[in-house]
């Protein structure tokens, strides 16, 4: 009994128990997709608080239509789309954010190790401020690609859209990438 | 824009090794690997401590304040019972619904009568509903479940297999229209209707079973 009772139960019997009224199970399915789903958002919002507010918002969203998940034995795709469909939102919703590049650090700053640091961060903040620049689609495809590290077949089924389309989102992103990173040296 | 060289897409997407490129695009390609590794460095780590308690109590905090049902209470009543019972209009234009009754599969047993269906229907049932039999052989389950559109996707119409042949059956009442439905095996295995003659992608890489009602009259 101990056994059945400590093996992991399927997606599918979770939601099974979560629209039974299983608290615990809607925990559970919380657990089990709560970083995939901050990650994307992070990334998509540009900030650790709109994820939080986007992700817990897609979240009791998907709790209150739980009846609605088509095929609760792949839960975690429809969270997904659930997610990134409030990021959409979330972004449409709000001004775009455009950073100065005084805020930037510049790519040419300091020598030695703590120049080194300075001149990490320098790139990392270019490139989140050339990403955010991208279409949504392109940003969300190279998202999911460069920085959550999924499949073309892994984002065709989180998101409904086919490999070839996807990839020529990814192929794009990079273009763009390439040409907001020449403007910002 | 300017474009990057599609061997290098290529590269990046992993469908060439650095030596499969001319010399004069390896230094590209490597200044690429650079920027996309730093692009996964800085990766969030993912949800912060507490956020699933948080979840959780926005949850109740939503429920109380809004006195929205939550999925615990749809489940008790059937969706496909209030699907059923709810008052609604189908347009069904003749010429489609003739094309359809050819191109798919259509079960109709019969207009509702009231009598020897093993179901109690509630007298708000729309005029022309009629029964339809679900049947699967799902040998060697414990419990075979109908959702679809009509039961808004819950696994709420038990099929039964009273002489424990595998063959599970039901009926089921429905409007007129064309109804998607899958079979949910011993409450966790989603199949669609391997007798359907059309089904259509799910979004979710499986594929949903079609079925065309179309309304009989004079009987």
């Amino acid at each position: 009994m101990l056994g059945a009772e400590a093996r992991q139960r399927t997606d599918a019997e979770l939601v099974r128990d979560s629209l039974a009224g299983s608290e615990a199970a809607f925990g559970e399915i919380v657990r089990r997709y709560q970083d995939l789903l901050y990650r994307h958002a992070e990334r998509m919002s540009g900030g650790a608080d709109d994820a939080e507010d986007i992700v817990q918002t897609a979240l009791i969203k998907a709790h209150r239509n739980l009846a609605g998940c088509q095929n609760p034995s792949r839960v975690g795709a429809w969270l997904f789309r659930i997610t990134a469909n409030a990021c959409k939102d979330h972004l449409k919703g709000r001004r775009r954010n455009r950073l100065s590049l005084d805020d930037v650090p510049s790519l040419e700053t300091g020598v030695g190790d703590p120049g080194e640091a300075l001149d990490l961060k320098g790139i990392r903040a270019r490139i989140d401020l050339a990403l955010r620049r991208l279409p949504f689609e392109h940003r969300e495809a190279f998202v999911m690609k460069h920085v959550e590290g999924l499949s073309y077949q892994e984002m065709g089924e989180l998101l409904g859209v086919s490999v070839p389309a996807l990839k020529m989102r990814v192929h794009r992103a990079r273009d763009g990438l390439q040409e907001l990173l020449e403007d910002l040296k | 824009m300017s474009e990057i060289d599609q061997r290098i897409q290529a590269y990046l997407d992993g469908e060439l090794r650095l030596q499969d490129l001319p010399l004069g695009l390896r230094q590209k390609a490597e200044e690429w690997d650079r920027l996309l590794g730093e692009v996964s460095r800085s990766a969030p780590a993912g949800a912060p401590v507490g956020f699933e308690s948080r979840v959780l109590g926005a949850i109740r905090e939503s429920r109380s304040s809004s006195g929205a049902q939550g999925p615990d209470s749809s489940a008790r009543r059937p969706a496909w019972l209030d699907w059923a019972v709810r008052p609604r209009s189908v347009r069904v234009s003749p010429i489609a619904a003739l094309g359809l009754a050819a191109a798919l599969a259509l079960v109709v047993l019969r207009p509702w009568t009231g009598t020897g269906t093993g179901l109690e229907m509630d007298p708000g049932v729309p005029a022309g509903s009629v029964y339809v039999q679900f049947v699967v052989q799902a040998d060697g389950a414990e419990s075979v479940h109908l959702a679809g559109d009509f039961s808004e996707w819950q696994p709420a119409i038990e099929l039964s297999d009273p002489d424990g042949d595998g063959v599970w059956s039901g009926r089921v009442p429905l409007e007129p229209g064309v109804h998607e439905y899958m079979f949910v095996i011993d409450g966790s295995e989603w199949i669609s209707d391997p007798n359907a003659a059309v089904s259509r992608d799910d979004g979710f890489g499986r594929q949903n079973s079609l079925l065309a009602v179309t309304e009989i009259s004079g009987t």
